[in-house]
């Protein structure tokens, strides 16, 4: 309504822009003075700038920039950008995420150098979600995922004498690297058969497809979808997140398990529901709704059974991440073409992620804040740590109940929606696989859960410390998973339609 | 008639004249072998050990360097394309001019920011200067 | 003018070698190496059905991939260097602390 006759339509992308600026800003700092290691000046800068672009987007989405009752979206740059309530839904998502990260990293990073190198690679890699998110052509999609990639694989590999950090660095980057050339031929083969990179140009020139190309063209979507594969940590590009999450430093695994997964799936489900619709899809005997069903129920499994044997607790949040990655894909998985309850199913799966990201980037610090300790990763070091540090464990056992989606936390809300919608799209199936899932996720969060509370501490361990950040940020993160339960009504309507608007 | 024959006429020629050439002159000249011209040419000086050396980490950066600014120029050209036929057709030059600004100006940012944090600057380690003087003496 | 198949089977050709090299290499560099044969066979479909379709969309991408796969080896090395650093060596399977 005000804003797009106002403000100039380059505004819409403020918030990218403000992280953008944000993180120039750091390399000016750090250009000034190179050996500084103020934590408190890089880290508030950071805040400040990521909390600002988080307060535009919520604006923005509160206004209905970019939605149908204001006009509809708003495209720039000749199309290849879009700002439109799923990229601002994202966005907020994204900024979310890495403020609760930076202000973790100001305990966790104190008194290392390269800290003004920590927070700009984080913010240029949230820049590269923000654009990921509003990206309306496979170009701009590819560039911004490659802005979100690179940064991440120096992140992981942040600290650079420890050997665990470092192979989790190479493992990340062997595969990211891969997956990103097979992702740019994908593109390349849909451009040779649609002669377009515009996500609606290529819906239209696959709607009247010469049927001989359609094996290129199928080809194409495939290696695309692999692409998007590694980014959410889906099967068959899955094996580098247990890697990476438990080598890198936690407060890096809890930003690429919640935001970088995040950015994947905003630009998967623009990428295959605008430039690849469905219908079309299936007239040319590309059946991805059918192929990302199996490979949801695939992930899911195999992200929830492979956690359920793990010893470490850092890798077992990494394993039910690719977890969650399965629950989150039915959004793509129990579409079909031209029904109504498709912006349910995708609204869905867009809240999942919002709670998600609260309770997942939680968990990660908490571990963040254990190491930081210095106490051990198993679930065995935990023994008796709520004795010691009772306000971090109640805040982690909201974090572990959540995840496994118990009634009283935001976690319960957004998968009961998530599978519900699933039902009354028909997908009963991908609905039960959900549940027999979750069912068997409640017995690994719960060991952490039980470690913590019930069994007795050996008392080999002394908390020195008591880091005001990490201990802000893990109160945020659970402020916020509780605060989703009530709040879940306008998160969820939201979410719905701004979905629906991407099918119309 | 087939482009391509013309093509494969200027392939032979192209490999046939410089062929023809060392031909001739094997044929032509008088064979006289000498180790002064079985040498490794090194602009007069005398070489000293074999080229496979592992070299200097800090050309690393240096070459980073290159590598960002190689690929700069690679961004710049499809600007400089367009650029005179956009202010032909009346876009003011503050619209052309702007992005590429832009662009440069965090290009400078980025690379000030490795020049403040020693990138260029060539840090002798203790080891290598002892034994070079070894060398020396 | 060359038919399109012929570039999509050059295309195929080099990304398969790029593919072969990465499942069967072990030097992290050589590995490297490979996915930027990967990415070049992308630029050869792009720059050649640029000239099919008849717009510069293609192009301009082949810039931009470029531009990418310099930033990505960028990176790339300087892991392998720490990595090299860690471990004192570049081969991939050595790097095993934690089990896959």
């Amino acid at each position: 309504m005000l804003l797009q006759t106002q403000l100039p339509q380059w505004t819409a992308l403020g918030p990218a822009l403000i992280l953008a600026i944000t993180a120039l800003v750091l390399f000016v700092i750090d250009s000034v003075d190179p050996d500084s290691t103020d934590s408190a000046l890089l880290a508030g800068v950071s805040v400040v700038g990521t909390l600002a672009a988080l307060g535009v987007a919520a604006w923005f989405l509160a206004a209905g920039t970019g939605q149908v009752g204001t006009g509809g979206e708003i495209t720039l740059f000749r199309d290849a950008l879009v700002v439109d309530g799923m990229s601002l839904f994202f966005t907020a998502i994204f900024t979310s995420v890495a403020a609760m990260v930076f202000v973790a990293s100001y305990d966790y990073l104190k008194d290392r150098p390269d800290q003004a190198e920590f927070y700009s690679l984080v913010l240029l890699a949230t820049t590269g979600m923000a654009l990921l998110a509003s990206s309306n052509s496979l170009a701009t999609a590819f560039i911004s995922l490659e802005l979100t990639s690179l940064p991440s694989y120096a992140l992981v590999a942040y600290l650079k004498r420890n050997r665990g950090s470092v192979e989790a660095g190479l493992k990340y980057f062997l595969i990211g690297a891969l997956s990103s050339s097979v992702f740019v031929f994908g593109i390349s083969l849909v451009y040779a058969v649609t002669g377009s990179l515009l996500f609606s140009d290529v819906a239209s020139a696959l709607g009247d497809l010469d049927q001989s190309f359609r094996g290129v063209a199928g080809i194409g979507v495939l290696m695309i979808a692999g692409g998007f594969a590694f980014k959410t940590a889906s099967v068959p590009f899955h094996f580098w997140a247990p890697e990476a999450y438990e080598g890198a430093p936690a407060p890096v695994s809890a930003f690429l398990s919640s935001a970088s997964k995040a950015a994947g799936f905003a630009v998967a489900f623009r990428v295959f529901v605008e430039a690849f619709p469905i219908a079309t899809a299936v007239d040319l005997g590309i059946d991805w709704v059918l192929a990302f069903g199996i490979l949801a129920v695939v992930t899911m499994t195999l992200g929830n059974f492979a956690a359920a044997t793990q010893e470490n607790v850092k890798r077992m949040l990494a394993y039910s991440s690719i977890g969650h990655a399965g629950y989150v894909l039915i959004g793509l998985a129990a579409l079909s073409a031209g029904a109504a309850t498709n912006g349910d199913v995708l609204g869905a799966s867009m809240a999942h992620l919002l709670v998600y990201g609260f309770m997942n980037t939680g968990a990660f610090l908490f571990v963040a804040l254990v190491e930081h300790w210095g106490v051990g990763r198993t679930f065995e070091d935990y023994n008796g740590l709520a004795e010691r540090a009772p306000m971090a464990c109640a805040a982690m056992t909201v974090f572990m109940f959540s995840l496994a989606g118990l009634p009283p936390f935001g976690g319960f809300f957004s998968k009961y929606f998530l599978f519900a919608s699933a039902i009354g799209a028909g997908f009963w199936w991908l609905a039960a696989f959900g549940a027999l899932n979750s069912a068997l996720s409640l017995f690994y969060y719960s060991r952490v859960v039980k470690a913590m509370w019930i069994e007795e501490s050996d008392g080999s361990f002394e908390l020195t410390s008591r880091p005001i950040g990490l201990y802000a940020a893990i109160m945020v993160a659970a402020v916020g998973t509780l605060v989703l339960l009530p709040g879940f009504g306008p998160v969820i309507e939201t979410a719905q339609t701004v979905a629906a608007a991407l099918f119309g | 008639m087939n482009p391509w024959i013309a093509i494969g006429a200027l392939a032979v020629v192209g490999v046939g004249i410089p062929l023809g050439m060392m031909a001739a002159s094997a044929i032509l000249r008088p064979s006289v072998p000498e180790q002064g011209k079985s040498a490794i040419y090194e602009s007069g000086e005398i070489p000293t050990g074999t080229a496979r050396i592992q070299f200097n980490i800090q050309y690393y950066m240096v070459a980073l360097l290159f590598v960002v600014f190689d690929i700069e120029t690679v961004l710049i050209f499809p600007w400089t394309v367009i650029y005179r036929s956009a202010l032909e057709q009346g876009v003011s030059l503050g619209a052309v001019l702007a992005p590429m600004l832009v662009f440069i100006g965090i290009l400078v940012v980025g690379l000030v920011w490795a020049w403040r944090n020693g990138a260029v600057k060539w840090v002798k380690s203790p080891r290598a200067s002892r034994r070079k003087t070894e060398r020396q003496s | 003018m060359v038919p399109a198949q012929w570039y999509l089977m050059l295309s195929a050709a080099i990304f398969c070698i790029g593919l072969f090299g990465i499942l069967t290499r072990r030097n992290a560099l050589l590995f490297l190496m490979s996915v930027e044969l990967m990415l070049n066979a992308a630029n050869v479909n792009f720059i050649a059905f640029s000239l099919q379709w008849g717009n510069v969309t293609g192009q301009t991408f082949a810039l931009f991939t470029m531009a990418l796969a310099a930033a990505e080896v960028a990176i790339g090395i300087g892991i392998i260097l720490v990595l090299y650093r860690n471990f004192r060596d570049t081969d991939v399977t050595k790097a095993t602390t934690m089990r896959w």
